[in-house]
């Protein structure tokens, strides 16, 4: 850093600073990297849907985590936490110095967030396909994880961020930096909540809630993650670099306003859209599609201020990949943000539900909107931190035009499963019968599947292409960065806010609402709040906490939202077992358990689920995609312990047609009865209710797991596998699981009368299908 | 190494001008103020609407209206039926009916006998062999009351209507002698063609 000579009186008036671009370096860096590795497995994972017996070629233990299960997680965290992460810290460290013209408050706390971001990112995975989870989608990494992404979030990235905002030499805040606080308060408050859990050690906790509740604050989560960690802050970065790259002014300040915090007032409330028809009550799900259409127009605000400022700089986008980039990339999100409320629409979301339609709509946003304003944010920026030319622009083009038609390849064969299967679950014959099987409506979409293997391929060269280009741009740098250092005058103190002008109206014979109505609607009061931080940031925080408080509460604390069903009793301790094997497969990845009151789902799988039915579920597993059949009634449809012992053994034998991987660790592995006391004793804190001495679970469960066994001896099983007896087999405990979800609906409420300490023995209990939702009683 | 002054040029059109980037003042366009307020404005029709207690308007009361239509759908010209020999026999040969049975098959019993009931767990139903069947009211007496220690759960619970039992049983019967892709080996021992003999 060069010090220029300055006198006295100059250096009192003028503060000099630079900025740090090596930690943009940095974080440029991982993004291509993460991104490469995310893109990876997605691909991966693609194949392995496709391909699902790859796992038979490894040993049991190792095939374990080469299933989609394990995997997919793995790829959706590497796509949002990794690669759109990254990306958003480029740009927040680059764009924000400059904004306020300071440099970071603390170039340390930089260092530590990028290495403490990458530390989480490689534990998450490691653990994540040993099948560590918290069994929530994007919000799978187990609790460790998750205090350490609070504390580098909040603590490093958030504190460095808000004290360079304090320590500012630009008096008001540019619209980017709204975007920024917003993205760093309200990730923080949906990071906490959704990751509250009863820890039973290092590796795996229970959600602190339960069913419906677990239900809406996980989607409340989720929805609002892909809001604030996809959405907005990428508009951040598109409000900073586009004007950038095409050297155009804005096209409407006042537009950036209203659509700001439109979004910031709505986003939050329409979570529960991802839970239509389900056992949440109806009332949560019509403010979920409500708030869910009202988001349209405040998300097309964003595109329409982006797509405008290009007004008069078009011709650029046709000799400029950067521009070509954020072109695509925010036409993208106009499709998804179009898409996305349509697709809250309940009659709408009835198709889309569980199939590749969601799919297909998350890639046309990661893929479209998060990856190529990525993309073409670090080609504007190669240049200009390597200090040196971009190495081949000709190799940008191609790397546009190669992920731009990965990207229609991948949506549109996706987009069309999606449909086709949503059609093909609820053709009925017209003597009301079901027209396809759930088989017949996989083998119909296996094809596309295979066209996104070569779409996801295609994409990934694009990445690869853009590695390349950043390493032969890197290599051509100066052998040493210059780092310019800037002097401006001093900060001051004090600040007069230019009078604000009186409305037109002030005067004229209207009433006196409507001058003040007209004054507002001039938004210079927001003027004055752009020059206050902190204020800006407690105002994001009310608002989204309001709305927070008004849909999750009254699903908390009132409990006519969830009638109990008093046939519905606590997991036995092998069952919590067998849950939790379940919850470590990522089972729900595949499979729902949320039967939707609809006449196909009723013939197809059975009786819709109720509320009362997951209150023992930590965490729910209601899951989000049926790429296998639903398994809410599971207990009822199949109680054949053989049949499922065979069946994870080579499902596509048993099944065919089926794309389950083989789960013969299942039966290989031993269980370890030691630990079920403590999920015992979690389950107890959580709420359950036990008749037997908690010391007595182990045997407890050894006691069911013998009855489980005998029976799948009697119907022709082995005694013994792998050398150990089939009792002892860690897969016991998941067939328990999986004969008694759903069947408590249907017990008679005399068999809720003996302990649960013989629930056991009670289990066997014919399930009655019948039309009456037996036993249900509701207390208020 | 160098040194420069203020990086931001400070021409502002709007008072405003971020790191060089400025901005316009350019009108909301109409189009979109009037598409939100449509928005805002669908939300307290939809909830008078759906959500002041007027009857058959939720999902629930829905659904129920369906599913009971549906249900009439398929015996409407049919009365209840009893399980004899006669009746199965005579709905085996109709395919009409075999259909109907085809569809209660394949979405419980397929699992373990093969879609086309060739056998997987389940015994080969497509074959001579039989073994837990003698005649073919047995069909319906194992499907309701279920047989090897669950293996062959007792499905009248399941399936509460008894015509639903006795066209699954009517088709079960119709699958001797097809020639499915894959059958499963040989279980139990031959029996005697169906006949309407009880």
């Amino acid at each position: 850093m060069s010090q220029t000579s300055l006198t006295a009186s100059e250096s009192e008036a003028l503060e000099q600073f630079s900025y740090d671009d090596a930690i943009v370096r940095l974080f440029v860096t991982a993004t291509i990297f993460w991104g490469f590795v995310g893109t990876s497995i997605g691909v991966l994972v693609s194949v392995l849907l496709v391909m699902p017996s790859i796992s038979d070629m490894f040993r049991s233990d190792i095939g374990a985590m080469l299933s989609f299960a394990r995997l997919r997680p793995l790829h959706t965290n590497a796509a949002i936490f990794a690669f759109a992460g990254n990306a958003i810290f480029a740009a927040v460290y680059y764009s924000t110095q400059r904004l306020c013209k300071c440099s970071m408050w603390s170039w340390t706390l930089g260092r530590l967030h990028f290495w403490g971001w990458q530390a989480i990112i490689v534990v998450a995975a490691v653990t994540l396909p040993m099948g560590i989870t918290q069994g929530k989608e994007y919000a799978e990494m187990e609790w460790p994880i998750d205090l350490a992404i609070a504390v580098v979030w909040t603590l490093f990235f958030g504190v460095n961020f808000m004290m360079t905002l304090l320590t500012r030499r630009e008096r008001h805040l540019y619209v980017s930096l709204w975007f920024y606080i917003a993205t760093i308060v309200t990730v923080t408050i949906l990071h906490v909540f959704n990751n509250l859990v009863f820890p039973t050690g290092w590796s795996k906790s229970y959600s602190l809630f339960a069913g419906v509740q677990d239900a809406l604050m996980q989607w409340w989560y989720g929805h609002n993650f892909i809001a604030f960690f996809m959405t907005i802050p990428f508009l951040g970065l598109m409000y900073y670099f586009l004007p950038k790259a095409a050297d155009r002014p804005v096209y409407s300040y006042k537009l950036s306003i209203i659509h700001f915090w439109s979004l910031v007032f709505i986003y939050i409330w329409a979570g529960p859209h991802h839970l239509h028809y389900t056992a949440l009550p109806e009332w949560a799900s019509t403010l979920g599609m409500l708030f869910g259409v009202m988001l349209w127009m405040p998300s097309w605000g964003g595109m329409i201020n982006g797509i405008l400022t290009l007004r008069g700089a078009w011709h650029k986008v046709t000799t400029d990949p950067v521009l070509k980039f954020f072109v695509v990339g925010i036409t993208f999100y106009g499709i998804a943000t179009f898409e996305g409320p349509m697709l809250s629409i309940k009659s709408v979301n009835a198709l889309s539900h569980y199939t590749d339609w969601t799919i297909a709509h998350a890639h046309s946003a990661a893929l479209g909107w998060n990856g190529f304003m990525t993309f073409g944010m670090i080609y504007w920026l190669l240049p200009r931190l390597y200090q040196t030319k971009l190495w081949s622009t000709k190799m940008a083009e191609w790397h546009f035009w190669i992920g731009t038609i990965a990207i229609l390849l991948y949506i549109i064969p996706i987009y069309a499963a999606g449909i086709t299967q949503g059609l093909m679950w609820r053709s009925l014959k017209p003597n009301g019968d079901l027209m396809y099987s759930f088989l017949d409506s996989l083998q119909q979409i296996i094809p596309f599947w295979w066209t996104r293997v070569g779409a996801g391929s295609l994409y990934v060269f694009g990445v690869l292409m853009l590695a390349f280009n950043a390493l032969m741009t890197w290599m051509s740098r100066p052998s040493k960065y210059d780092v310019p250092v800037y002097s401006v005058p001093r900060f001051s103190k004090t600040y007069d806010d230019p009078e604000i002008p009186k409305s037109g109206l002030a005067g004229t014979p209207v009433l006196e609402l409507a001058a003040k109505l007209d004054a507002l609607s001039k938004f210079d009061w927001h003027r004055r709040w752009e020059r206050l931080p902190v204020r800006f940031t407690i105002a994001i925080m009310l608002a989204v906490l309001f709305a927070s408080a008004l849909e999750l509460l009254p699903i908390f604390l009132i409990q006519s939202n969830i009638p109990t069903i008093a046939t519905v009793k606590p997991y036995t301790p092998l069952e919590l077992a067998g849950r939790d094997i379940y919850v470590a497969e990522g089972c729900y990845n595949c499979h729902s358990q949320m039967i939707r009151p609809m006449v196909a789902e009723k013939l197809m799988f059975g009786e819709f689920s109720k509320p009362g039915e997951s209150i023992y579920d930590h965490p729910f597993q209601w899951g989000s995609r049926r790429i296998g059949p639903d398994l809410a009634r599971i207990g009822v449809r199949q109680q054949s312990g053989l049949w499922h012992w065979k069946h994870f053994e080579h499902p596509s034998v048993i099944s065919e047609g089926s794309v389950m991987p083989n789960y013969r660790h299942l039966l290989e592995e031993r269980l370890n009865y030691q630990e079920i006391e403590k999920r015992v004793r979690a389950a107890q804190f959580l709420g359950a209710t036990y008749a037997f001495d908690l010391k007595d679970s182990a045997d407890v469960a050894r006691k069911q797991a013998e009855k489980v066994t005998a029976e799948i001896i009697t119907q022709g099983g082995p005694v013994e596998y792998n050398g150990h007896l089939t009792k002892d087999s860690t897969v016991i405990a998941l067939i328990a699981y999986l004969q008694r979800v759903g069947t408590d609906l249907f017990k008679p409420e005399e068999s809720a009368a003996p302990a649960p300490a013989q629930a056991p023995e009670a289990r066997n209990t014919e399930a009655r299908n019948t039309e009456a939702p037996m036993a249900v009683s509701i207390s208020q | 190494m160098s040194s420069t002054t203020d990086p931001n040029p400070t021409n502002i059109p709007l008072g405003h001008a971020y790191d060089g980037i400025h901005q316009y003042e350019n009108p909301i366009p109409g189009w979109w103020k009037q598409l939100f307020v449509i928005t805002v404005l669908i939300a307290p029709l939809y909830l008078l609407y759906f959500h002041v207690g007027a009857p058959g308007r939720s999902i629930q009361e829905q659904f129920q209206a369906a599913m009971d239509q549906n249900q009439r759908k398929k015996y409407a010209d049919l009365p209840l039926l009893t399980a004899d020999a006669a009746t199965l026999m005579k709905f085996k040969d109709d395919v009409k009916w075999t259909e109907v049975g085809q569809v209660i098959f394949e979405t419980n019993c397929a699992s373990c006998h093969g879609a086309e009931g060739a056998g997987v767990i389940g015994p080969n139903l497509c074959d001579e062999n039989y073994k837990h069947i003698k005649k073919i009211t047995d069909i319906t007496k194992v499907i309701n009351e279920g047989v090897a220690g669950g293996a062959m759960p007792a499905w009248s619970t399941r399936i509460p209507n008894q015509n639903d039992i006795i066209m699954l049983s009517a088709y079960v019967a119709s699958l001797r002698g097809t020639n499915p892709a894959k059958p499963k080996g040989p279980d139990g021992s031959p029996i005697a063609p169906w006949s309407a003999d009880e």
